[in-house]
């Protein structure tokens, strides 16, 4: 391994170990100390805060997080992957425009967004009034502030997540690799499901990725259109910090149960024969 | 493949992607200064919003803060998912734990934890360790999408390029780069948008002249987000659109005429 | 090539940290409060008056204040706690004494609101806005009156209610039915309180800290509990929308604005203090945020349509109860509505 290479690799472990590392070693510490009055934490050590979180209620949560956030990434993949397929076979010079028309919706605020999702889907709303008025309801139908909702607003927050890693595998297909495919007599589904598919596994595992990763520690979504109802690990995390329990500690053992969850699910993953292959 | 489907099915999604979009559009001519109902028709909130100082800085900052930390982002994930990709360095496992990271933890803990860091380091609060933050949480999908691409490319490329007398940098620049292009272009894409709309971390380790767009669009909530939000964002929604008209433009006049779609 | 994206980053980073304010210049304070709650007009008007520049950052919730405060990331001049937040920082210490000599206007301030629990000398803190929480009803709905918490909680409103976001809000409801007061918080009295909230949570549709008034703008609930100033912006957008204290208790809370120990510049901030307790100024908040002022030459200066508000002044002016901090019970609190709420 040649000098150089540590050179330049040297900016990227520098960032992780200071700006990644440090803090989570940080909510480490914290996850083993004591409440203090005004938030923040009293260096004294404890494991309290583990035997807290290992509770019942705090176990189902987290699965309905688990669920929710799985949920999400399958349907972002199923949605995504025909757009994506769409981009990358798409000709050239319409790519790149294809590409931002997908992003730019995200350019907005979130909250805006999210706030005129809910003006469109309450009892008064707009796609009440439509189903209404082709006919296919009699009554308008609450379907706001429902797990429906929240798993409507995480899809729509991470679909681009999963475009994009998706188009940036599919568009690295080589064209002349799929017209052997089909000269050799595979019919369309045929051709996506033995060559396509496999070929793009990198882009799926991580578009995934993209999406269940982030979606899992997410409150926002489930908070504004789930009404409070849906509650996430993420509130519930995010509630020791900003919520009157004051509980900073406590907000890191369960990050800290999160991520070695998720940690431990990623080693079982990578032992797995799709995984062989990629980049460890 | 069947392409008048897909191409269906790409326009639902596009539809589906701009219905909020078309209410926040709408909405930024509401007269009722709630919007949560239609009332009627107004362009004052975009007159509003031009004389809100405070809002205006806010979006300049935003953009600022976005254009550097989507350039960094770009840095450090190309390089890094390049050298990851080529050399196998010790302890890549752990490496590859730490870049997910950041994507894993909640924001709230993310931000508490780096503030702490920054007070440890006496780094003061402003412009520099909200760019540090936003870099930190945005550069691994730059790095995972370049990772992904790479997975997919011919290695043969570089090393002919090589047996050709260019070093490993010059074989990254002129071989690689262009055939990322895509991961790099979408990871950009991804970084921007992720910065230009991140709250929680921004709370924790922005100041008061650092001040971001979510962060005050956060604040108006309780008063109702009124439509001078919608207003700005709809302006954010037109520059956006007409940079993809520019380069399309550009584009097409820099292209000669193509042979057939050719890669 | 590699050479212009470097200048351009060059170039971004020289803007940057031209951007820096760094220190605050010699002049000036730093205020640190609830976001939409002080008017831009005030600020600049203390500004054009004293010359003193106002640096205001903002935060959403007491605690968000406080994790910042407590990291001792930066150095605030003001910061606006509400009564129980301002006791819990009393005890550590954390603020400091207000010379009273240079915020005379404080003689503005009601009686009823000087000397209260959680800061008993009157030592540390100038009270700011005060409110309820309470019953708000759309009444093209909801016919019948509705007086408290059990009117609100019944059968027949499943689905319908709102509520504010916040655990310690949500047990002290369920205790003043038991008629506890919302202070007396031990695991015996949550355990009492346990299944009221068992049968009331899943009737509840909303919960939201935020801006409950948006369900209820929205048609998709009839009734609710919520903040006081949220009730009067919904009763002056649509008089159907008519705020009840509950019988079975209501509390009240304050707002207050408090100078941190270590601030740079208690001076200036007294000044401010000063400032907006003016009558005028302080009438100026109140056309901003209909809560209760407790400035009551300010109130002198209101509106008729102002002061007939309901929910900002509710009729009889009640005495009501603050909140006291609680200390670690609020873990406890917290404990038990996550519980409820995910068995939903």
């Amino acid at each position: 391994m040649p000098a150089a290479a540590w050179l330049a690799a040297a900016p990227l472990f520098a960032w992780l170990a200071l700006f990644v590392a440090a803090p989570a070693l940080i909510i480490l510490a914290y996850s083993f100390a004591q409440r203090g009055t005004l938030g923040g934490v009293v260096w004294e050590f404890t494991i309290a805060n583990y035997a807290a979180a290992l509770d019942p209620t705090y176990l189902r949560v987290l699965l309905r997080s688990v669920v929710m956030a799985g949920a999400t990434a399958m349907l972002c993949l199923i949605a995504g992957y025909p757009v994506a397929l769409y981009m990358g076979r798409a000709p050239q010079r319409w790519r790149g425009t294809l590409l931002m028309l997908v992003m730019v919706p995200f350019w907005t605020s979130f909250l805006i967004r999210t706030y005129a999702w809910l003006t469109i889907l309450k009892s008064e709303g707009a796609l009440n009034g439509v189903l209404l008025a082709i006919g296919i309801i009699d009554a308008p139908v609450a379907m706001l502030y429902t797990p429906g909702a929240v798993l409507l607003g995480l899809v729509y927050t991470f679909l681009p997540f999963m475009i994009l890693p998706l188009y940036t595998s599919i568009e690295a297909l080589e064209e002349p690799m799929l017209e052997a495919a089909s000269d050799l007599g595979a019919g369309p589904w045929r051709t996506l499901r033995k060559v396509i598919l496999p070929l793009t596994m990198p882009g799926i595992v991580a578009g995934s990725l993209f999406v269940f990763v982030p979606a899992l520690g997410l409150f926002a979504v489930n908070d504004i259109l789930g009404g409070g109802t849906v509650d996430m690990i993420g509130n519930v995390i995010e509630n020791q910090f900003k919520g009157g329990a004051r509980n900073w500690p406590f907000g890191a053992a369960l990050s800290v149960l999160m991520m070695a969850v998720f940690g431990v699910a990623m080693a079982a993953a990578s032992r797995s024969s799709r995984l062989r292959g990629l980049s460890p | 493949m069947p392409r008048r489907s897909l191409g269906a099915w790409t326009i639902a999604t596009l539809v589906f992607l701009y219905a909020p979009i078309a209410v926040l559009v709408l909405f930024s001519f509401n007269t009722s200064r709630l919007n949560i109902v239609w009332e009627g028709f107004t362009t004052r909130w975009y007159g509003a919003m031009w004389s809100d100082v405070v809002l205006m800085k806010a979006a300049a900052n935003s953009l600022l803060v976005a254009s550097v930390t989507t350039l960094l982002s770009v840095a450090l994930g190309t390089a890094g998912g390049w050298l990851l990709h080529r050399y196998r360095f010790p302890g890549a496992r752990l490496w590859r734990a730490l870049i997910l990271t950041p994507m894993l933890v909640p924001e709230v803990v993310m931000g508490v934890s780096l503030l702490a860091l920054f007070v440890f380091l006496r780094l003061e609060l402003g412009f520099t360790s909200l760019i540090l933050a936003h870099v930190t949480f945005c550069f691994p999908f730059v790095l995972m999408l370049v990772q992904s691409r790479l997975a997919r490319l011919d290695p043969a490329l570089e090393e002919a390029a090589m047996d050709l007398g260019a070093t490993p940098a010059i074989a990254f620049r002129r071989v690689l780069l262009p055939q990322l292009r895509p991961a790099v272009v979408s990871g950009a894409l991804l970084a921007f948008a992720l910065s230009l709309d991140e709250l929680i971390v921004s709370y924790f380790t922005a100041s008061a002249a650092s001040r971001t767009l979510p962060l005050e669009i956060f604040g108006r909530v309780r008063r109702g987000l009124d439509p001078s939000l919608n207003a700005i964002s709809t302006c954010f929604l037109l520059a956006s659109m007409m940079l993809v008209l520019g380069s399309e433009v550009l584009r097409r006049r820099s292209e000669p005429v193509a042979q057939g779609e050719k890669r | 090539m590699r050479l212009l994206p470097l200048t351009v980053v060059a170039v971004l980073a020289a803007m940057v940290s031209a951007c820096q304010t760094g220190a605050p210049k010699a002049d000036s304070i730093r205020l640190f409060a609830w976001s939409e709650y002080v008017p831009q007009s005030v600020i600049d008007g203390f500004t054009a008056e004293t010359g003193i520049e106002v640096s205001y950052e903002t935060y959403s919730s007491n605690e968000e204040m406080l994790s910042k405060l407590v990291s001792g990331a930066q150095r605030y001049d003001l910061i606006q706690p509400s009564d129980y937040t301002v006791q819990a920082l009393i005890r550590e210490d954390a603020l400091l004494p207000i010379d009273w000599a240079r915020v005379p206007n404080f003689a503005n301030i009601g009686a009823q609101y000087k000397n209260l629990p959680h800061d008993p000398e009157q030592r540390y803190s100038v009270p700011w806005m005060s409110g309820s929480v309470g019953i708000v009803v759309d009444t093209d709905k909801v016919r019948e009156p509705v007086r408290g918490y059990a009117d609100v909680f019944q059968e027949k409103h499943r689905g319908r209610i709102v509520v504010v976001d916040d655990s310690r809000e949500i047990v002290s409801w369920a205790m003043a039915t038991l008629g506890r007061g919302p202070n007396e918080v031990t695991p015996q009295i949550l355990a009492e309180v346990r299944p009221v909230l068992e049968r009331w949570l899943p009737l509840v549709k909303v919960y939201d800290s935020d801006s409950p008034k948006t369900a209820l703008l929205n048609g998709d609930v009839d009734l609710g509990i919520v903040w006081s100033g949220e009730a009067a912006i919904l009763h002056e957008e649509d008089p159907k929308f008519r705020y009840v204290l509950p019988v079975e208790g209501a509390h009240r809370f304050l707002d207050t604005l408090a100078i941190p120990k270590d601030a740079p510049n208690p001076h200036g901030a007294m000044k401010f203090l000063d400032y907006v307790l003016r009558p005028e100024v302080s009438a100026k908040i109140s056309e901003e945020f209909p809560y209760t002022n407790p400035n009551l030459e300010a109130r002198k200066l209101l509106s008729a349509e102002q002061l007939a508000n309901p929910a900002s002044y509710p009729p009889g002016d009640p005495q009501l109860v603050g909140f006291l901090d609680i200390g670690p019970a609020a873990v406890d609190i917290d404990k038990l509505i996550t519980n409820l709420k995910a068995a939903g």
